[in-house]
């Protein structure tokens, strides 16, 4: 009762000294909050674009090597195999392994895959390695359609046409909690099953569904072959995702285009044992695939380049070293204003000692104030936090992300639209995506318990140097310079 | 009862060595008012601060009822401090941010006094230095005499063996002066403390039962009215006998 009526007491003569320190410590502990609450929302937006691409139970990647690209023929003579445009004096010509012939008005259709294939006997191989929990093949492959203008190739003719491209995943039916499609939440009719794995069946992407007024029970045709769309899935915003989800072995059968060359995968993607073993079944793929891009999620996050990778750069560099230099302040400040109440107390505090206080008792008075303003700058500072990360959250612009493809060769670049939707453009190696990703700072339990423990701890080291000019005062010498 | 021994106490000035008291051998009964006076600077406050266990000799022993206080713990000395010592001080000494009421509460706070009895003791000794009307009120809304009698009462209230008052009229108008010297004698009277009292103040030194004056470290005794035998005015140094 008496400790807090001094307590009480003295804070309120101090109150401006006291509201200084409050403030100070609890501007270090807003910002502290905002950085963590603005990094935590960097690293969801970061974890929703890798999860998006990999899955949620997805540890490991492995993707095949990237498809050796060819500069197309621009004069006429040149030879080469599968589906070649090129220009002649007389206009613009599709040859076919070798065959040619005028390519006005035609519609030509080129099945692509994304990576170089993998044989299927390898996913087995990555399942039985020891610390490999499961594998699941995957085949992604992208349906080029485009249309010659008929003028195209003659002078003051059309410009080049645009390809419209469809992505496909070919998805393990066996395997459905690995790989992008187990991060999607079906909306509509189902996923796949075990006894879908031969049948021609799809699942198509929300948005894609929309655009092309597709439904369950609609028929799609991807390179001549026909699927009956089962569900609708709906994925990430943060992604930029597939347009048809359909079994793996007819993408096979697709790729394969007839041929008895099936059996193939350009994706397998992993689940370790534990989280602890990531790196090491990392290690063993790569020796086991020696030619095969092995990426974990956290590899991936290294090399995200774009502004949430700078948004994380910032919070983690700069922020963090900006959060711990005010902490830093406002504890040098609170503790100096202390040093110097308690100097200014001398005769206080000698009177005290000379009436039978013992310095413990003195040392817990002092303490306590100083708590007391740890608290007060903890309660400000979570607010403080919070209005940060509201800040935040009302103007910070939507991040866009780089992040490179699993081969090396190309990049998915991810780029932010006003809608938040999606668009993917091929390219030689790899794709790229325009996306938004949003950034929404999180403030969990944690990191309010964390500020209100730098608060008190701030508070306590303030109390702690009062308290070490307390034990060394004498009371002869206090009393003496009031005298 | 106080027993000084040979007592010295050196300052350290830089690298000169400033005696403060010398070789004092002194005895004060339990119940007796001493008067120490002399002029600043030659060690009348350093006596008292050796008295109240604030200070510790150099050489020598200082012993309150026996027990060597310079041989004592911090921890031990705060205790003799808290149950057997009440201090007054020239400045009054009282925290600013509390009432009278919870100035006086403070001296009984190391003494674990539950909080009723506490309150109720507080009352009383308010009550016997005149101000039960002021509990309430802050150290500044009170007059210098008021926060004196307030110091008295915080002094008073663990009920202490031991009243070492420095200057308790310093600070105070002639009026107030005589009305604390008058409270002073009151209570010495009434509740048999042994009263250290030092002051530059000759008419309250005449009240007391005997006078020393500290000059360059030493006491010589000019007064004695204590009843019996009246012995001679002589220095209470080494060499001599001390006073008894």
């Amino acid at each position: 009762m008496f400790f807090a009526t001094y307590l009480r007491r003295e804070l309120r003569r101090r109150m401006r000294q006291a509201i200084f320190v409050a403030l100070g410590l609890a501007v270090g502990i807003g910002l502290v909050v905002t950085v963590i609450s603005a990094s935590a929302g960097v690293k969801k937006a970061e974890s929703s674009v890798l999860a998006s691409l990999y899955g949620v139970g997805t540890d490991v990647t492995v993707s095949g090597p990237a498809p050796s690209f060819k500069a197309p023929p621009t004069t006429k003579g040149s030879t080469g195999g599968g589906t070649q445009i090129q220009i002649t004096p007389s206009g613009a010509e599709v040859c076919v392994n070798g065959k040619c012939e005028n390519a006005a008005g035609k519609t030509i259709q080129n099945l692509a895959p994304e990576y170089s294939p993998m044989k299927s006997a390898d996913v087995a191989d990555v399942a039985r390695l020891h610390d490999v929990a499961a594998a699941a093949g995957g085949l992604l492959i992208t349906d080029n359609t485009v249309t010659i203008p008929k003028d195209f190739g003659s002078s003051g003719g059309s410009a080049p046409p645009t390809p419209n491209s469809l992505s496909v995943d070919g998805v393990d039916t066996s395997h459905l909690t690995l790989g992008p499609l187990s991060s999607g939440t079906v909306t509509s009719g189902h996923s796949f099953t075990a006894a879908d794995a031969d049948s021609d069946v799809a699942v198509v992407d929300s948005g894609y569904a929309t655009s092309n007024n597709l439904k369950v029970g609609s028929v799609i045709t991807i390179d001549n072959a026909k699927f009956t769309v089962i569900g609708i899935v709906r994925q990430s915003q943060a992604s930029s995702p597939n347009d048809i989800f359909i079994p793996l072995a007819r993408a096979e059968a697709l790729k394969a285009g007839g041929s008895t060359e099936t059996g193939e995968v350009n994706m397998i993607y992993v689940t370790a044992a534990s989280a602890a073993d990531i790196a090491t079944v990392q290690h063993e793929i790569a020796k086991l695939l020696p030619h095969a891009t092995v990426t974990t999620a956290a590899s991936l996050a290294s090399e995200v380049t774009g502004s949430v990778a700078n948004a994380a750069k910032l919070a983690n560099d700069l922020g963090k070293w900006l959060a711990i230099l005010v902490l830093i302040a406002a504890f040098a400040v609170a503790s100096l204003l202390t040093m110097s109440a308690v100097a200014r107390r001398g005769a206080e505090f000698g009177t005290l000692k000379a009436i039978g206080w013992r310095t413990r008792r003195i040392v817990t008075q002092v303490l306590g104030e100083s708590v007391v303003m740890g608290v007060i700058g903890a309660a400000v500072g979570v607010g403080l936090g919070f209005a940060g990360a509201a800040i935040i959250a009302k103007i910070a612009p939507k991040l866009t992300a780089t992040v490179p493809s699993s081969n090396g060769t190309g990049v998915n670049s991810f780029q932010s639209t006003s809608g938040g939707g999606a668009v993917r453009s091929i390219g030689p190696g790899g794709s790229s995506h325009v996306l938004a990703v949003p950034l929404h700072p999180s403030i969990t339990g944690g990191v309010i318990a964390l500020a209100v423990l730098l608060a008190l701890a701030g508070g306590l080291l303030a109390g702690s140097f009062g308290s070490w000019r307390i034990a060394r005062l004498r009371p002869v010498d206090a009393l003496s310079q009031v005298a | 009862m106080y027993k000084l021994t040979g007592v010295t106490k050196l300052y350290q000035k830089g690298r000169r060595t400033v005696p403060a008291v010398r070789d004092l051998d002194l005895v004060i009964e339990d119940g007796e008012w001493l008067a120490v006076q002399g002029r600043t600077g030659h060690g009348k406050s350093t006596l008292l601060n050796l008295l109240g266990g604030l200070d510790r000799a150099t050489q020598g022993t200082v012993e309150l009822d026996g027990t060597d206080l310079g041989a004592l713990r911090e921890t031990q000395l705060t205790r003799v401090r808290a149950e057997k010592i009440g201090f007054i001080f020239q400045t009054f000494n009282l925290i600013p941010t509390l009432s009278a009421a919870e100035n006086v509460e403070a001296a009984l706070i190391p003494l674990r006094v539950g909080h009723a009895d506490r309150q109720a003791r507080v009352a009383a000794a308010l009550d016997s230095v005149g101000l039960a009307d002021r509990a309430a009120h802050l150290p500044s809304e009170l007059s210098g005499g008021q926060q004196q009698r307030t110091a008295i009462a915080r002094a008073l209230v663990k009920e202490p063996k031991v009243l070492l008052a420095d200057e308790p009229t310093g600070n105070l108008d002639e009026d107030t002066r005589d009305e604390i010297i008058g409270l002073l004698e009151q209570l010495w009277r009434e509740r048999g403390l042994t009263l250290v009292l030092v002051t530059h103040d000759t008419s309250l030194a005449r009240q007391a039962q005997r006078v020393g004056v500290m000059s360059k470290g030493r006491l010589t005794i000019k007064q004695d009215n204590r009843p019996g035998p009246q012995p001679e005015t002589h220095p209470v140094t080494a060499g001599h006998d001390p006073v008894i």
